[in-house]
């Protein structure tokens, strides 16, 4: 963890101005700003610190000020939850040019925290054949601190939890299934962090559908470059995407890609495209086939293609929808879908953000902020139901997790285990 | 069970979804950011002036007469939805179909409106009123002195006068935070520990008998935060609406969503409704405009709810032709310019022009035949007036999302 | 009535005269400027905010492309806080004769206009919403000036040389013995007092309405003819150079990035009288084709806000042909002692923005020797206070103040990062402004919003700060929305109509605005310029 990774310098002249189309797109929205101030109520930081100006001021506002030079460093305080964009009633694309500002800052001025929390595929890498060292090294409170101090990472951040074996691991060395297939082959898409971290989701995601009827197609593919996009690193950030594509394009054209990483798959159906200005048509092609776990379960129950035997499960659980996954407009087919199970209460958070905003709430200066933001989930979490609560993606459930002690899982947990592929532990 | 699509998260949109869910249909609310609420006054206006100032709201309505949409509704809608209206938002509003209260606004002029929250009723201006408006430094949109010198130069609707003054206080809602919004403040009352710091500095201030007019941020998750800090005054505390963001319509907004939610309303936010499918005369689908590719929903029935001119459901384009967005629904026309030069006089042309429709709020062609057999529209987008004008703009909304609402829980075999 | 005395008078505050009653006063004259309204309300303030690099008159003006050049070197340096140096770009779009750049290239060689033709690629790069389709493109230095710092910024050189600036005077007689100028008298607007001023020179700086101005001395009329030409406001800056095409002077050639809106303009159609300047439909909708022509998707993006201006044409049979010895390209200088037998009167006409010193310098050597001295110009190589420093002004610089100030003062207007203490200064400095006033010194309510969240803010402060009372204030803020009105309404489409109606919403919906009692409006003093009537077809 210690070792700088080798990350190609960004140069100035290709972010000063984003003269890409993206930008200009995204410019080009703050025309439908009037000022009404839905995005500042809905802010979930500027809601717990005046260090943030808020979305409208460092979105469309400033926005008119800006000329490829970066004067207004506070923006960094904005998480790129997205949420702004989500409640403008208008269509300015606020999170969007709050992203594409941060990364002419950061153009000028990278610390080396951004650029290594970025590299997830790297961090997962270097941890998973060391998994209980990196383990008691990330539990480790001296440890912790040092990395506090040289890399910016504050020491009771939630990390990542080291697993012994990848997905892709037990995937390839499991017994595959003989089929029939009657639905046909979908490709499953585990990004970075169910390769090496949240490696039971992917797995149960995989044996569901399999449960269902699909052949899962598992190509081997990296990382989808989002970790690196949140932290203003675009060059790297487009080549990790662009690569991804070709990989899961590999595995055959016109399958459905689906996946139980909601982040990961909004860079591909419209960050990479909105924030980064990516214009591809492998990323097109990609975008079009791509659904999120619960997104397709719904989708099969919408058209009456859902088997509903599901075993009973009586139990109160809260469920969290992370920004990510609401801002890809599908509202949250979690909830539709848990309540097909017996007995199962599930009791939408209705809180606007976690606070973790992917790496957000790993960075020292922004880790109070971000508990802040995160104190009425956690509460709320804890109060509902002390043993387990549900939040669609990876970051947002270790942040759960680790700031509330409530073991948080996949909702894909619940539908395998009411499926009767599991019993919840 | 069939199901409906209502498009907009406006008053209308969130009164036709809750209706529906209650009639017992299988409801999809889209909207694409949050709707209007949180931008008004967060009161109920039914009528205000025609142009006259109104005190009989309902008897307005009976009066009015075509274009206007009261006179398509009628007073059966709307006293059908003043009493839906507290039946959704128990404890949130208060009031009479006829008799409208006049409360102060931010400007210090004195605006009626129908039902009012409870936190606002004792500003209903009356002679011999002895205020006291309070301000705070730190919050911009409010200043106490402007809105009690003009008060105190006002005739009042009842012919008398009251007697205001003016403090500005200085209560941080977070250190260091000089330019704080209301919702900082309203977040900052929920708290009982700064209301206790707020009143020690604001009692000595007070003299006997006053009632105190506060800038309405007076709690937005705690309701009872309103009358602690008026019990811990000692006075009759009310309510001022801010302009936007307005705690006062954040707190309607949030009830109604968490009603319609509560009902089984499945709510998909953050998506702009652009395209239609249509067949023999019904709309089959919308879609929306996900990226990367749009996503659409079939239903039985839908009810446009995206609002007028303020949202774009009403467009202007540059050569001077109004669209209306979604379904291109034929729009209603003026025979004058659509503008004129006086920003203070009379209403400008072209916000009274909208949608037609029925009385099953179906939008109407230039024959006067229903446009498409399973759409209703619903609140700002239906022409005849402005409703931030002669403030009948909620009454509107909530009954034709009503009267829309009903007219398709008639349409089930 | 009140009592001055003064070397020269200078009657009309747009640039021309704060230029001319800076240089007057820095050769040691004493001297009083006298205006009816408010210092670059006229002409001044209504222009599209380019200082000419003189690329535009290359080919059909030489002489002027020269003074331009070096004017243009001269104002940057000099006033450096009113100007942006944003650069500029020709280009030729499709249709356009591209063998124009030729002559253009050629035009600047011969003028000394720095020029260079870049490639379409680096010209689409720098510019990516410019017309994709462009044939050739030429990087000249355009900048942008902001006409009201500019003017403010000379008014306040002259009052550290002594000169006194009366604004809101309306000058109603210059009084004469017969053979020359003996005083002027004029009315203060705001206080209502009579003021004399016992002086021998009057130096006729009025623009648009200095023919109004010589008659009042008894000279035979001058012929102005004011030609109109209207500007259009977009949101934001769709460009962050100044764009021309590449062709001979038309309308709606330019786009213009001042401060943070795009400008486009003009026109140019013969009008009886400025003080009735009319936003013509059919201009409109010409200056949004042109606008599409330079970035497509022009009538998509927002339109903010529109004007019209005067240019101070004189076509004066009178003014001797032979007589150029102090005049500058495009500008008239009428000697009344051989035109009218009237000694101590000097009226200027026409002229551009850019060469305003200049044009000041010829004009005060004018009356240098008529008066028989010989006193030298020193306004090119002094900096204006508040430009010693030289560094130009940039659009983000009002972002990088309020990141530095944001814990210390509110922001008032959200749209242009006015602050506060901006505002409180500016009204304690002067307790009479209207907040039309402060708008041209602050960019109060000239963002997308045009005052639907300031103007009521701006009123409150100024209350509950003591500076104004609830009925001055109530009068002035629904008098600013009055006045901001006539500028939307003529190019209302698109966005801004949300934006109209939830003003709208606001003001009347939830302030119940209009129910105040009266009287507002009428009881504050309209600005007498800020008025044109407008017509448009429905």
């Amino acid at each position: 963890m210690s070792a700088e990774p080798n990350i190609e310098p960004q140069t100035k002249a290709t972010l000063a101005g984003l003269g890409f189309a993206g930008h200009e797109l995204s410019r080009a929205t703050l025309d439908a700003c009037v000022k009404c101030t839905i995005c500042e109520t809905q802010c979930p930081v500027s809601a717990v610190t005046p260090l943030f100006t808020g979305p409208k001021f460092v979105g469309p506002q400033a926005e008119r000020f800006r000329n490829g030079e970066s004067v207004d460093h506070s923006l960094d305080y904005c998480s790129s939850c997205g949420t702004c964009t989500l409640v403008c009633p208008q269509g300015v694309q606020i999170a969007e040019l709050n992203s594409q500002a941060r990364a002419v800052m950061k153009a000028d001025h990278m610390p080396i925290r951004d650029r290594l929390i970025g590299q997830t595929v790297l961090m997962g890498k270097v941890m998973t054949p060391v998994a209980p060292i990196a383990r008691a090294v990330l539990n480790n409170k001296p440890i912790r601190k040092v990395m506090e101090a040289v890399v910016g990472v504050h020491a009771d951040a939630p990390m990542p939890p080291a697993q012994s074996q990848s997905f892709e691991g037990w995937f390839t060395k499991r017994a595959k299934p003989a089929g029939p297939f009657p639905r046909g082959a979908v490709v499953f898409f585990h990004g970075c962090a169910g390769n090496y971290f949240e490696v039971e989701t992917s797995k149960k995601s995989v044996e569901v559908l399999e449960h269902l009827g699909y052949e899962v197609l598992v190509p081997k593919h990296g990382c989808c470059g989002l970790a690196q996009q949140s932290n203003g690193l675009f060059d790297s950030a487009t080549k990790s995407v662009l690569k991804l594509c070709d990989d899961l394009r590999s595995a055959g054209a016109d399958l459905t890609i689906v996946s139980a990483s909601g982040s990961c798959t909004g860079m591909l159906k419209h960050e990479a495209h909105e924030i980064m200005g990516v214009e591809d048509e492998r990323l097109h092609d990609v975008g079009v086939r791509t659904r999120d776990i619960m997104e397709f379960l719904l989708d099969l129950y919408d058209a009456g293609e859902l088997p509903t035997d599901f075993g009973p499960i009586d139990m109160t659980v809260p469920y969290h929808a992370p920004c990510q996954l609401k801002s890809q407009g599908m509202g949250k087919p979690a909830l539709e879908v848990l309540k097909l199970i017996p007995g199962l209460t599930v009791v939408d958070s209705n809180k606007t953000c976690c606070g973790i905003a992917g790496t957000y709430g790993l960075k020292k200066e922004k880790y109070e902020v971000a508990q802040a933001v995160g104190k009425p989930l956690f509460d709320m979490v804890k109060e509902t139901n002390p043993d387990l609560a549900l939040c669609d993606t990876e970051t947002c459930r270790w942040q759960i997790e680790q700031s509330s002690g409530v073991r948080t899982e996949h909702p894909i947990f619940l539908i395998h285990a009411a499926y009767g592929l599991s019993t919840l532990a | 069970m069939s199901r409906v699509v209502v498009i907009g998260a406006g008053l209308a949109g969130w009164v036709a979804a809750n209706r529906l869910a209650d009639n017992g249909h299988s409801v999809v609310l889209l909207h694409k950011g949050l709707g209007g609420l949180q931008l008004g006054q967060g009161s109920i206006d039914v009528f205000g002036y025609d142009p006259a100032r109104v005190t009989n709201p309902i008897a307005a309505v009976a009066a009015a007469s075509a274009p206007h949409p009261y006179a398509t509704l009628g007073t059966g809608s709307v006293v059908a939805a003043v009493a839906y209206l507290k039946q959704l938002l128990p404890g949130l509003l208060v009031g009479d179909p006829e008799a409208n209260y006049q409360l102060p606004t931010a400007v210090g002029a004195i605006r009626p409106t129908c039902l009012a929250q409870p936190s606002m009723i004792a500003g209903n201006a009356h002679d011999g009123a002895s205020w006291v408006i309070v301000g705070l430094r730190r919050l911009k949109d409010f200043s106490a002195e402007l809105i009690a010198a003009n008060l105190s130069r006002t005739e009042l609707p009842d012919g008398g006068r009251l007697q205001a003054r003016a403090i500005t206080i200085d209560v941080a809602a977070r250190e260091s935070e000089i330019d704080s919004t209301g919702l900082t403040f309203a977040r900052a009352f929920d708290d009982p520990d700064f209301r206790k710091r707020f009143t020690a500095a604001l009692a000595p201030q007070l003299k006997p008998g006053e009632t105190v007019g506060l800038p309405a941020v007076l709690g937005l998750a705690d309701p009872t935060a309103w009358s602690d800090v008026a019990a811990n005054l000692g006075h009759d505390v009310f309510e001022i609406p801010l302009p936007p963001p307005s705690v006062l319509g954040m707190r309607l907004d949030q009830a109604l969503r968490a009603r319609a939610l509560e009902a089984g309303v499945r709510v998909v936010p953050g998506v702009r409704t652009v395209a239609f499918d249509a067949e023999g005369g019904r709309v089959r689908s919308v879609s929306i405009a996900t990226e990367p590719a749009p996503r659409s929903f079939t239903a039985d029935a839908f009810v446009l709810a995206t609002g007028g001119f303020e949202s774009g459901a009403l467009e202007l384009d540059s050569y001077g032709q109004v669209h209306e967005a979604l379904f291109d629904l034929p729009v209603t026309t003026v025979d004058t310019a659509l503008f004129h030069g006086d920003y203070w006089g009379p209403e400008q042309p072209l916000f009274t022009i909208g949608v037609p429709v029925n009385a099953a709020m179906q939008p109407l062609d230039a024959s006067g035949a229903s446009v498409y057999a399973n759409l209703h529209a619903a609140g700002g987008i239906l022409a005849g007036n402005a409703g931030w004008r002669d403030k009948t703009g909620d009454g509107v909304a909530a009954a034709s999302a009503l009267a829309a609402a009903d007219a398709i829980g008639k349409e089930r075999p | 009535m009140r009592r001055l005395t003064a070397d020269v008078v200078v009657i009309g505050g747009g640039s021309t005269g704060a230029g001319v009653v800076r240089d007057v006063a820095m050769r040691g004259y004493s001297a009083v400027l006298v205006e009816r309204a408010d210092l670059g309300q006229g002409t001044t303030g209504r222009f599209h905010g380019l200082l000419h690099s003189g690329g535009r008159y290359v080919v059909s003006d030489p002489e002027s492309a020269t003074e331009c050049a070096q004017e243009n070197a001269i104002l940057t340096r000099i006033q450096s806080e009113a100007v942006e140096a944003t650069g500029g770009y020709f280009v030729t779009c499709p249709g356009d004769d591209p063998e124009f750049a030729d002559k253009f290239l050629a035009g600047a060689t011969a003028t000394g206009v720095p020029a260079r033709e870049v490639n379409v690629s680096e010209a689409l790069r720098n510019e990516p919403r410019i017309n994709p389709g462009i044939l050739r493109a030429v990087e000249v230095q355009d900048g942008t000036v902001d006409g009201w710092k500019l003017v403010w910024g000379a008014a306040n050189s002259a009052r550290e040389y002594g000169a006194e600036i009366l604004t809101y005077h309306r000058v109603t007689k210059i009084e004469t013995n017969g053979s020359a100028v003996t005083a002027v008298l004029c009315t203060d607007l705001r206080g209502g007092d009579e003021v004399l001023i016992d002086t021998n020179f009057v130096l006729n700086c009025a623009g648009p309405w200095a023919g109004q101005i010589a008659a009042m001395a008894g000279a035979h009329p001058v012929d102005v003819i004011p030609g109109r030409g209207i500007m259009i406001a977009m949101n934001h800056r769709l460009v962050n150079r100044v764009v021309n095409r590449l062709i001979y002077p038309a309308d709606g050639d330019i786009l213009v990035p001042a401060h943070t809106v795009s400008i486009i303009g003009t026109t140019d159609v013969k009008v009886d009288n400025p003080d009735h300047l009319k936003i013509e439909a059919n201009e409109v909708q010409q200056m949004l084709d042109a606008g599409e022509v330079l970035v497509p998707g022009f009538r998509n993006s927002r339109a903010l806000h529109a004007w019209a201006g005067a240019r101070p044409l004189i076509k004066d049979d009178r003014v001797a042909a032979s007589d150029t010895r102090h005049m500058s390209r495009g500008m008239a200088v009428i000697d009344h002692s051989e035109r009218d037998g009237l000694d101590g009167m000097l009226t200027i006409g026409g002229g551009k923005l850019t060469t305003y010193r200049l044009m000041a310098e010829h004009i005060t050597d004018a009356m240098c020797d008529k008066l028989g001295e010989k006193r030298a110009c020193r306004t090119a190589s002094e900096a204006i206070p508040g430009s010693e420093s030289t560094r130009t002004h940039r659009v983000s610089d009002r972002l990088a103040d309020r990141e530095a100030d944001r814990f210390d003062s509110q922001i008032i207007c959200e749209c242009e990062l006015l602050s506060r203490k901006m505002f409180t200064d500016a009204l304690a400095a002067q307790p009479n402004a209207s907040f039309d006033d402060l708008r041209r010194q602050l960019r109060l309510g000239m963002g997308p919003c045009q005052g639907g969240f300031c103007s009521l803010r701006a009123g409150g402060i100024a209350v509950a700060d003591g500076a104004l009372d609830a009925e001055r204030a109530s009068g002035l803020f629904r008098l600013f929305l009055r006045n901001r009105w006539l500028g939307i309404w003529p190019i209302l489409y698109g966005e801004q109509v949300r934006q109209t109606a939830l003003d709208a919403w606001i003001f009347q919906g939830t302030l119940d605005t209009e129910h105040l009692p009266g009287p507002d409006a009428e009881a504050v003093e309209p600005d007498p310029t800020l008025a044109p009537t407008t017509t448009k077809e429905s």
